[in-house]
């Protein structure tokens, strides 16, 4: 159930809960006067926390090691599909506000809007 | 030192088996020589917070613990004691519980606790111990303080429950619903099988449950290891053990007496699958989880009626549950799906989520159809009753029959039975 590397451009490794060595699969892309970063879930191959469980953290740290103004960032949460015959592992991206109260943190996003805007500058 | 398990509310209508509890055991093994410990289960026993201590460990498994080990946190704080946690719902409420202990420990203690008490000691002890994902030599895992139970407090009218027992840590899987990943990390870690076997064979008890995840993750480690426990003649229960004739056999052979096996759906598979345990004169405990995304509540009706073509020994229905550090939890948060949050809800008999193809109220009614359907005929406690006497049975053959206490008959977990009642809830 791994992860198909057409998900990411390069592993990230950050340091979740309780400062636990984890990884997730990021790609950034400059839309519209925007950083699109989309971080997404490796699973089995990440020894730590999860991307969403991370989340603000996990912002922070790849602003910081990427030079990128929190503010100028789309932050986007993808669960990958992993061809597993588990439906749970199916593909789905979410836009986080970390503003925003629990009920409106999360937002989903067409998958396929989502890859249009992926595929700029690639 | 005081060591405390917390109880927890046990769920209405189900019989209750209270099992002297593994991991406060597990982490007394781990002190150093120099500590003194009293061991209280407040499952079985009220606590005495005058009792003296310089210290006080709360050992926690269940989500349902955490709150009650906060209560009994400030209790012991009114009284000036330190109060440190740890444990399996410390790590995955670790968040919260910092707020509450003036110590929190992350990870497995091997190798770790003399560290701690001499910071005890020099009064520095510090806020956090953070061990997360550095796993200790698995070699280092030791016997447990089993010399702490009250033995009498876990018995059912003369029967003694079962030890709990680890021959192996961490999962290569990493189920959707499943913290143990993250907890005891992605990679299987089986003990040293000399070890196992010392540790198994020094156990006062002929019956044990080997609490692994899966005893199915390495199947030259699992066919050594019951070829190596078969001379103790121990009896065990298990989770999955690896669908393979051979394997099967010598599971036999070394004492398997039934097996947790989830039942996910109504195929011919599931159906053989149990029927080979039980060709193997392995007992089977069907594990059924409700509520996941893919079934309707129809679904869930049609997997509870074929639980009765399947010849099951036991089952245990639970509602999905977001357990924080699992997949689903993620999933369930980024759909905003979870609309309960207390943690005593927590108990997989409560619907804390909203399902996707039913109400949360459905979904429960579904549960509690699944509970009273599949044990109508035949209360848990006799189905219960007709697996311990399997059991017995094969002992008596092997001349390892421990006959009932009899001074403890009348007693179901230090309480005195009411003969007139058939559940036992404690």
């Amino acid at each position: 159930m791994k992860v198909p590397k057409e998900y990411y451009d390069e592993i990230f490794e950050f340091r979740g809960t309780w400062d636990e060595p984890s990884t997730c699969g990021l790609k950034i892309r400059q839309y519209e006067g925007k950083y699109y970063v989309v971080v997404t879930e490796l699973y089995q191959e990440n020894p730590g926390t999860s991307i969403t469980y991370a989340g603000r953290k996990l912002a922070d740290q790849i602003c910081e090691a990427k030079g990128l103004r929190f503010d100028d960032m789309v932050y986007i949460e993808c669960a990958p599909d992993t061809n597993s015959k588990l439906s749970f592992y199916d593909e789905e991206y979410f836009e986080v506000d970390f503003n925003a109260d629990l009920q409106h943190k999360y937002h989903q996003l067409d998958p396929q809007k989502v890859k249009a805007i992926l595929s700029q500058n690639a | 030192m005081k060591l405390i398990y917390p109880k927890w509310k046990k769920l209405p209508g189900q019989t209750t088996f209270n099992l002297p509890p593994h991991g406060p055991v597990a982490f007394a093994g781990t002190l150093p020589d120099y500590v003194d410990v009293s061991f209280t289960d407040e499952n079985v026993e009220p606590i005495d917070f005058n009792e003296e201590c310089d210290i006080v460990a709360l050992s926690m498994m269940l989500s349902t613990q955490v709150k009650r080990g906060w209560e009994i946190a400030a209790e012991y704080h009114k009284r000036g004691k330190l109060v440190m946690a740890g444990g399996i719902s410390s790590m995955l409420h670790a968040e919260e519980m910092v707020n509450h202990v003036d110590s929190l420990f992350l990870g497995e203690s091997e190798g770790r606790m003399d560290g701690v008490m001499q910071d005890f000691v020099r009064g520095e002890l510090k806020k956090v111990y953070n061990y997360m994902g550095q796993m200790p030599p698995i070699e280092s895992v030791g016997p447990c303080r089993r010399d702490l139970y009250k033995r009498e407090l876990y018995n059912h009218k003369g029967v003694q429950m079962v030890d709990l027992f680890h021959a192996s840590r961490g999962c290569r899987f990493s189920c959707y619903p499943c913290a143990v990943s993250y907890l005891g990390g992605r990679k299987f870690r089986p003990r040293p099988i000399d070890k196992v076997v010392e540790d198994m064979a020094a156990i006062e008890n002929n019956r044990l449950f080997i609490v692994d995840n899966s005893l199915a993750q390495n199947k030259e480690w699992e066919k050594e290891l019951f070829r190596a426990i078969a001379p103790l003649k121990k009896k065990w229960i298990s989770h999955t053990i690896e669908d393979d004739e051979e394997v099967l056999q010598l599971a036999y052979e070394a004492g398997a007496w039934y097996v947790y096996q989830a039942v996910y759906d109504t195929s011919d598979y599931i159906k053989e699958r149990v029927k080979r345990y039980h060709d193997h004169g392995i007992g089977v405990e069907g594990t059924i989880l409700l509520g996941l995304d893919n079934q309707t509540e129809d679904d869930c009706k049609r997997l509870i009626d074929f639980l009765g073509e399947i010849d099951l020994d036991l089952a245990e229905f639970t509602v999905l549950t977001p357990f924080p550090h699992t997949k689903i939890y993620d999933d369930l948060l980024r759909q905003g799906r979870i609309f309960d949050f207390d943690w005593n809800h927590y108990n997989a008999g409560q619907v804390v989520f909203q399902p996707k193809h039913m109400t949360p109220e459905q979904l429960q009614n579904v549960y509690d159809y699944a509970w009273q359907s599949f044990y109508k005929n035949e209360t848990q406690e006799q189905k219960m009753f007709n697996l311990f006497c399997n059991v017995a049975l094969r002992e008596m053959n092997e001349g390892t029959y421990r006959p009932r206490d009899r001074k403890l008959m009348n007693q179901s977990f230090g309480h005195q039975v009411d003969r007139s009642k058939r559940n036992v809830n404690v």
